[in-house]
């Protein structure tokens, strides 16, 4: 046959021929653009050209090394922890279950500074208060309070440590709820130190507790704000920013005891810089969020996330795994639970959470719970679920895709209820999140995630992923310490992180340091009781986790004793 | 008009169109087998090494020496005991440059006087220049140098007397 017939064209041809070109155009040109740059992902770290041996260098944040300088604030002229409630937003927002002013909350803060004066006899420097008290507005008047009047206070990361704290540490008073003070009372009487504790309950301490604590000088947290409203104080500012204001026990990385880390203002107010950055610079937090905690006061993190949030002006509540001080045990966090200790949060009045600060174990049930509810609830789950992973492999992911419409908004409302599609980032600390529960969890929630890691040394999150950061990197070690860890991204803007005892045969090889993380930076706070000497001026602090650095600058983390 | 699909050209162009439809419809999503190591190559990319540290070390005047530029290798200095890597101004430290002198060597007394002159090194096997007698506006000369090149070159370790190495 001649030659011409095998190319011969008609019309179907022509037809076929602009289908299959729009076809091509339409899938080159119309790929979503990813959310970050892909090169900005590779140098997510400053590294220093200098390391001492058996160390490595020291790595801070990227965008730290353009400002030259670590942050201590979260703005100019923010120097105090008084400072923190800001006199130019005045809207009300609702914190736990009071709905209040910042004005408001001040008023409060004087009422109560002034009824300590009145009603006790508490030395400005060299009083000590210990706090047993589950999360609530209550907490942060008296922290606010105690810290304007220049008076140390100290929390306590769980029950345990109680007995060595009262010991070691004699406070002169002890704020409490109504629920534990049973509890706290036989322990001062054991250790005879009742005559000269004053205990301030939070509640009614019924004729029980008044009977019991007979020879204790017991005052109702009600009494003492009432006694000082009538002419409350001026807050004095304190003088000095670098004097410490709370002293955090925790336990101690290597499990031998106590830890006790000592904090100043300056430290809270550096990590307050730290917390706000952790969302895109895009959208930051504003009056109209919501946010919620899974991290108790009585730990510096969540005492940081606190006071971010009253910082910001943003409504505040925080989970029932938080309430440390109860009679019952703790709460257990495996996949019912945690679905359920997210959901206590609707007990408040606030309004639907938009920011979520949670951990890892919270993420890992919630992202099971929205998927099976995806996948009975839709046909088309399977579908969407395939185009959002293959966007997200691209670097793009969003909350209003066709896919979401159809099949996860539906079930984000099946497993978090109504108010589901406020939700707009989730941040989930502990260093520990699976990493192939990445990706699930990316696609299902479609929100800036991002994996945090901090510890009892410092105020604020030590490590942060970049929010936007949709990277998936197949894990390399088998059986190893990082076997299935996500990464946790770089260090945050304020804090310089190195690895201690790395194989320096490993480094000059190429391969990937890992040691143990030694921190330091504003948000830093300072060990009580060791032999810290500064080793040429330098200050680091141990936190508990062995890391690994990646090439690109973000590191993984575990714990130090397996 | 006629249509028919046998025709070859027809058939190649129905073939591709199905083929583009159903990458567009079912995407995959099977990730890369090996990880790309330029952003080009893939969003999940990772660079090959980690960016170059040197370590922090500890000299003395003999182990410095060497460092001079002479054959390629890294030029250093030291000042006041703070050993400098200044490699990147080899056109002013390396072997053709007007400062070579100090290369290699204990610059503090050079720096202070603001002199290159060779009077101004110590000879290698004599214990370290102590700068008893720098003026105070010398000292604070030396002093400006040391940030200057603080900022501008990497300090790379300390200059100790032989023996005082631990």
């Amino acid at each position: 046959m001649p030659l011409s017939s095998y190319v011969a064209t008609d019309d179907l041809t022509v037809l076929l021929g602009l289908s299959a070109a729009a076809l091509f155009l339409l899938q080159n040109l119309y790929k979503p653009q990813p959310l970050v740059h892909p090169i900005l992902l590779g140098r997510q770290s400053d590294v220093a050209p200098v390391r001492n041996p058996g160390e490595s260098a020291v790595y801070r944040n990227y965008s730290t090394s353009a400002m030259g300088r670590l942050p201590l604030r979260p703005a100019a002229g923010v120097q105090t922890i008084i400072d923190l409630v800001r006199a130019d937003i005045d809207s009300p927002r609702t914190l736990w279950s009071t709905k209040i002013t910042n004005a408001q909350l001040l008023a409060r803060v004087k009422a109560f500074a002034s009824g300590l004066d009145n009603l006790s006899k508490f030395q400005a420097g060299e009083s000590k208060v210990l706090f047993l008290l589950n999360d609530c507005l209550e907490f942060l008047i008296a922290d606010i309070a105690f810290a304007a009047k220049s008076i140390t206070t100290m929390t306590i990361s769980s029950p345990e440590l109680l007995a060595e704290v009262l010991d070691n540490y004699s406070p002169s008073a002890i704020i409490t709820d109504s629920d534990f003070l049973s509890h706290i009372i036989e322990q001062v009487y054991d250790l005879n130190q009742h005559t000269h504790t004053t205990v301030i309950v939070v509640g009614d301490p019924g004729s029980v507790g008044v009977q019991l604590a007979k020879e204790m000088s017991l005052l109702k947290f009600t009494d003492v704000e009432k006694e000082g409203a009538n002419n409350p104080t001026n807050l004095s500012p304190p003088t000095d920013v670098n004097h410490a204001f709370t002293i955090a026990f925790s336990k101690s990385p290597d499990g031998a005891g106590v830890q006790a880390v000592q904090f100043t203002q300056q430290n809270l107010t550096a990590g307050v810089a730290s917390t706000r950055s952790l969302l895109p610079v895009s959208s930051p937090l504003t009056p109209l969020d919501t946010v919620v905690s899974s991290f108790s006061l009585s730990t510096p993190y969540g005492r940081t996330i606190a006071y971010t949030a009253v910082y910001e002006g943003t409504s505040f509540a925080t989970l029932n795994s938080t309430r440390i001080f109860s009679g019952d045990g703790e709460v257990q966090l495996d996949a019912p639970g945690a679905l359920k200790d997210i959901n206590s949060s609707s007990a408040f009045p606030i309004p639907s959470p938009t920011i979520l600060f949670v951990k890892p174990e919270h993420v890992i049930s919630l992202t099971s719970s929205i998927l099976n509810a995806a996948r009975s609830g839709s046909w088309l789950s399977g579908w969407g679920w395939r185009h959002k992973t293959a966007h997200a492999t691209e670097g793009f992911i969003t909350k209003e895709s066709l896919w979401d419409r159809l099949v996860f908004d539906a079930a984000r409302v099946k497993v978090l209820g109504e108010g589901a599609g406020t939700l707009r980032a989730l941040i989930a600390t502990g260093g520990y999140t699976p990493a192939d529960t990445l990706t699930p969890t990316r696609v299902v929630f479609s929100i800036p995630y991002v994996n945090a890691v901090s510890s009892d040394v410092v105020f604020g999150p030590i490590f942060a992923s970049y929010p936007h950061d949709l990277q998936i990197h197949p894990s390399s070690e088998a059986g190893g310490a990082f076997e299935n860890i996500a990464h946790v991204g770089a260090p945050t803007v304020s804090m310089e992180v190195k690895l201690v005892g790395v194989d320096d045969v490993t480094i000059e090889e190429g391969k990937d340091p890992a040691g143990e993380v030694y921190v330091r930076g504003p948000p830093a706070g300072t060990l009580l009781g060791s032999t810290n000497n500064p080793i040429n001026g330098e200050h680091w602090l141990r936190t508990g986790y062995r890391g690994k650095a990646q090439p690109n600058g973000c590191f993984k983390v575990a714990p130090l004793k397996k | 008009m006629t249509f028919s699909i046998g025709n070859p050209i027809n058939t190649a162009l129905v073939l591709y169109i199905v083929y583009r439809v159903n990458s567009i419809l079912f995407p995959s999503i099977k990730p890369p087998s090996t990880i790309p190591h330029d952003f080009r190559d893939g969003y999940s990319w990772m660079p090959k090494s980690h960016p170059p540290t040197m370590l922090y070390k500890t000299y003395t005047p003999k182990t410095l020496t060497p460092f001079n530029g002479m054959n390629g290798q890294r030029i250093l200095l030291a000042i006041n005991g703070i050993v400098f890597d200044v490699s990147r101004g080899r056109n002013f430290y390396g072997p053709e440059g007007m400062y070579a002198n100090f290369a290699g060597r204990d610059a503090s007394r050079g720096m202070a006087k603001q002199s290159f002159d060779e009077e101004m090194l110590t000879d290698i096997d004599q214990p370290l220049d102590k700068l008893e007698d720098l003026t105070p506006s010398e000292i604070e000369n030396m002093n400006g140098w040391i940030d200057h090149f603080s900022s501008k070159y990497t300090v790379c370790g300390r200059l100790v007397n032989e023996g005082e190495v631990q």
